[in-house]
């Protein structure tokens, strides 16, 4: 496949100035994936595969990725839940960038659609959860490594957001080696 | 001399915090994590691109110096910009801080970056004990709306964690050196 991708150019998810917490949270988070999105738009199959050395990162990599994490933190992290297929199947002890791997010679199609459904997941995880008296506070089921206990839903949503952020500067940077386009 | 920054000093966010301390952690979390990025390089690497882009680090700790000030200081609270940027003619010169910061001593430009983060910090406390996070700020956007303190706290580490971002790819071209 030479086409472009599926993903339109798009209007993302505006982040209203003076918003409560949790619409807060949730508006910049789905800025990011919008923002995300918007850096995948237009490439086709090839250039998502692309990568701008010295780094190994490719754009496909990040959104694949960024599937497996939304599905990691939300439904394994929060609610222990098994990981959305097929990441549940993967033995990440043998391979854990697996993710990344992965989105090598996937069909735009079939990647975006896989990014759009852990997404859904996620937000049904958060709508559940936040509905719950303890909102915000309430604790992961899966713990920190460290002894600390679980992490709160606000932690987890502001992780994402910076994930989400960090993974975006890498997507500029990839996608001006490819053809130019910056901002957003 | 390169900037120096002992990575077990790094402020981690801890994991069931309220409000206000998670945002504080998360953003003090992204200056620490970008103070590393910057740190044992020379001022020459500092000055470095990664072509086609036109960014270095040098000149965006001194963007990131300029925000700190800008958001927290200038636009919540009416504070007037440090002498450093007060004096710019942004209007001629509007990439005045990546310019120059690349071409800035490494422990000069951390300094005038260390000394804006703590500019910020007065102003954060200074708007929390006025409003807490609903603090509304004195400078609008381009419609005459102001901002609340959460709005700006969230924007200010999603602008650190996406320059983060390029500074990872920026390090890695420079040195190879990736993560954290």
């Amino acid at each position: 496949m030479t086409g472009g991708t599926s993903v339109p150019v798009m209007e993302r998810t505006r982040r209203p100035l003076r918003a409560d917490e949790v619409t807060s949270l949730r508006a910049f988070l789905d800025y990011h994936r919008d923002t995300l999105l918007s850096k995948c738009a237009g490439l086709t199959v090839e250039q998502l595969a692309q990568r701008h050395p010295p780094s190994q990162i490719t754009l496909g990599g990040l959104v694949r990725h960024l599937t497996a994490v939304e599905s990691g933190w939300f439904e394994e992290g929060i609610l222990g839940l098994p990981l959305m297929p097929p990441f549940d199947q993967v033995d990440w002890d043998a391979d854990k960038d697996w993710d990344w791997h992965d989105a090598e010679g996937m069909e735009p199609d079939e990647l975006f659609a896989g990014f759009a459904e852990a997404r859904a997941r996620a937000d049904a995880v958060l709508d559940d959860v936040l509905a719950r008296p303890t909102g915000l506070d309430t604790l992961s089921v899966e713990e920190a490594d460290d002894g600390l206990g679980g992490y709160s839903v606000r932690w987890t949503l502001l992780h994402m957001i910076e994930e989400y952020a960090r993974h975006n500067g890498h997507a500029d940077l990839i996608r001006e080696s490819i053809d130019g386009r910056t901002g957003q | 001399m390169t900037q120096t920054f002992d990575a077990s000093t790094r402020t981690e966010a801890p994991v069931g915090a309220d409000e206000m301390t998670a945002l504080r952690g998360f953003l003090d979390y992204h200056r620490d994590t970008f103070r590393m990025k910057c740190a044992g390089l020379t001022q020459e690497q500092l000055a470095q691109t990664h072509p086609p882009s036109a960014m270095t680090l040098g000149g965006m700790m001194k963007h990131l110096a300029l925000n700190e000030v800008g958001w927290f200081g200038k636009t919540l609270g009416d504070v007037p910009y440090p002498p450093l940027f007060e004096s710019v003619d942004w209007e001629s010169d509007p990439d005045w801080e990546w310019r120059t910061g690349a071409e800035d001593d490494p422990q000069e430009l951390r300094a005038t970056y260390d000394d804006c983060v703590r500019r910020a910090d007065d102003a954060i406390d200074e708007a929390l004990a006025r409003g807490g996070l609903d603090a509304e700020s004195v400078g609008k956007d381009s419609s005459g709306d102001p901002f609340r303190l959460r709005w700006i706290m969230l924007h200010m580490i999603e602008e650190y964690a996406r320059h983060n971002g390029h500074a990872d790819l920026l390090r890695e071209a420079v040195d190879g050196e990736t993560g954290e």
